[in-house]
């Protein structure tokens, strides 16, 4: 899996930093911020909990064997 | 669309009670409305088209703007001509705010919330039966909370909740009232930044005057005020509201407060379903401006409409939530969008969620026989104010 954040949407709720620490950041201005954009397995569920619940629908979770081609016509 | 516009916000038959209208509301993806100014505007209906709406950089908050609908025919409500109330310099000034607020430095607050709550439960039990749980608990708790984050002296909580009242007013005050309210408010503001700038203390007013006062063009004079009293405006009453409001449902639900005493682990999501409910007002106060013609539900809204996303017909919509009208707080997941999303994401939502769960789970738990002391069909909302908070929550125990 592949994580990408787009600041511009962030909100700064903090929810995602919350869900799964290993995986989000806040900068100094609360703009969410990846800490491993390749987060390994055990975090899969959460990291996918926290781009549906984002209120900024700042962060897109790209699965192996999905390309980003095909997800960014969707 | 259905030509002739409806009288919006929608009432309610009883206080606890969703509007009739919302039953058919969302057979049309946009319908237009007639607002408490007079002027139209359109509602949007369905789940999806609203997250769309709300999140579409061609829908702008600013609403002062020749030819848009107005909410209120005496108040500006959340209208500042000095302020752009869109990103991108909003979003610049709301992060600076938005730092007392993430979830992270809420979830700190846990145990003096928790603290706050049994204070005031203490409070009700030496008093004894029965209780207004506005004055008793609700806005004594999310008044003592807001205050010490911000740095407010709670004992001023008698003068600037009449500011509020004149704040948040659809068609309860006249011009000149608001007018005379928000000029005791600034200058009360004003006093209360003077006395910070030269004694600092640990509050976010104190530290937007040192963000402020390093010059380097983060926040001017003028959004630091603005910002201080906004966040004093808007930061209890809603959440007090939800509280009573919430505390109203669960007790007219016996069998829904039975399961929340069994287990006190659902209170979290049972918390999340009476946000669902939509217990407060209306979305009035969600107003938006179309800048450019964009689609919604398959019609082009043009360039120039005034248009409201109805977060009440959101929240019940068949396609995102099972069984919508049914309160249940064992629902796995409430979908609702009471705290809005995208850029204006309300910026208490974690600290409005961390009362209202500790404030819900304490009562239940240590209050076992709380029970309303009027019938559902007599309690009152206040008509005429932004949030039609229920005037009274007559409880005993």
């Amino acid at each position: 899996m592949n994580v990408l954040v787009d600041p511009d949407r962030c909100c700064s709720s903090g929810l995602c930093v919350l869900a799964v620490p290993s995986v989000f950041e806040q900068d100094e201005d609360c703009v969410v911020r990846l800490a491993d954009a390749r987060p390994p397995q055990d975090t899969h569920q959460r990291v996918r909990e926290a781009a549906r619940r984002c209120p900024g629908r700042a962060i897109t979770v790209l699965e192996d064997g999905v390309s980003r081609h095909t997800l960014m016509e969707e | 669309m259905t030509e002739t516009p409806c009288p919006y916000p929608f009432r309610r038959a009883a206080a606890l009670d969703p509007p009739e209208e919302l039953r058919t509301l969302r057979d049309e993806p946009v319908v237009p409305a007639t607002l408490p100014s007079g002027d139209v505007a359109w509602l949007v209906t369905r789940y999806e088209d609203i997250r769309t709406l709300l999140c579409h950089p061609h829908v702008s908050r600013n609403i002062m703007r020749p030819g848009a609908a107005r909410m209120s025919k005496n108040n500006m409500m959340f209208q500042d001509s000095k302020m752009d109330p869109d990103p991108p310099a909003h979003t610049r000034l709301r992060r600076l705010v938005m730092k007392a607020f993430t979830a992270t430095r809420v979830e700190n607050l846990r145990p003096h919330v928790q603290k706050v709550a049994d204070e005031l439960v203490d409070g009700m039990i030496a008093a004894g039966p029965p209780a207004d749980l506005n004055t008793a608990l609700s806005f004594p708790m999310t008044i003592r909370i807001i205050c010490e984050l911000l740095g407010v002296p709670v004992e001023d909580r008698d003068r600037f909740r009449g500011w509020t009242d004149a704040f948040l007013s659809v068609s309860k005050f006249g011009r000149e009232e608001i007018g005379r309210a928000m000029g005791e408010l600034n200058g009360y503001m004003a006093d209360l930044i003077k006395e910070k700038r030269e004694r600092p203390r640990d509050d976010l007013i104190s530290a937007l005057i040192g963000v402020r006062d390093t010059e380097d063009g983060r926040l001017s004079e003028y959004e630091l005020h603005w910002w201080s009293r906004l966040l004093l405006l808007v930061g209890y009453e809603t959440t007090a509201a939800q509280l009573s409001a919430s505390v109203a449902v669960l007790l007219t639900h016996p069998d829904q407060a039975k399961k929340l005493r069994e287990d006190p682990g659902l209170v979290p999501q049972a918390v999340e379903e009476l946000l669902r409910l939509k217990l407060l007002g209306s979305s009035l106060s969600m107003l938006r401006y179309v800048t450019e013609d964009i689609e919604i539900g398959g019609r082009t809204i043009p360039k120039g409409t005034s248009v409201i996303p109805v977060i009440e017909s959101a929240n019940v919509d068949a396609s995102v939530i099972d069984r919508p009208d049914e309160f249940d707080v064992g629902r796995g997941e409430a979908h609702h969008l009471t705290f809005s999303v995208g850029p204006h994401f309300c910026v208490g939502a974690a600290l409005a969620r961390l009362q209202l769960q500790m404030a819900i789970e304490t009562l239940l738990r240590r209050l076992p026989e709380l029970r309303l002391t009027v019938s559902p069909a007599e309690l009152r909302r206040n008509e005429g104010a932004l949030m039609e908070g229920l005037l009274e929550v007559p409880v005993a125990w």
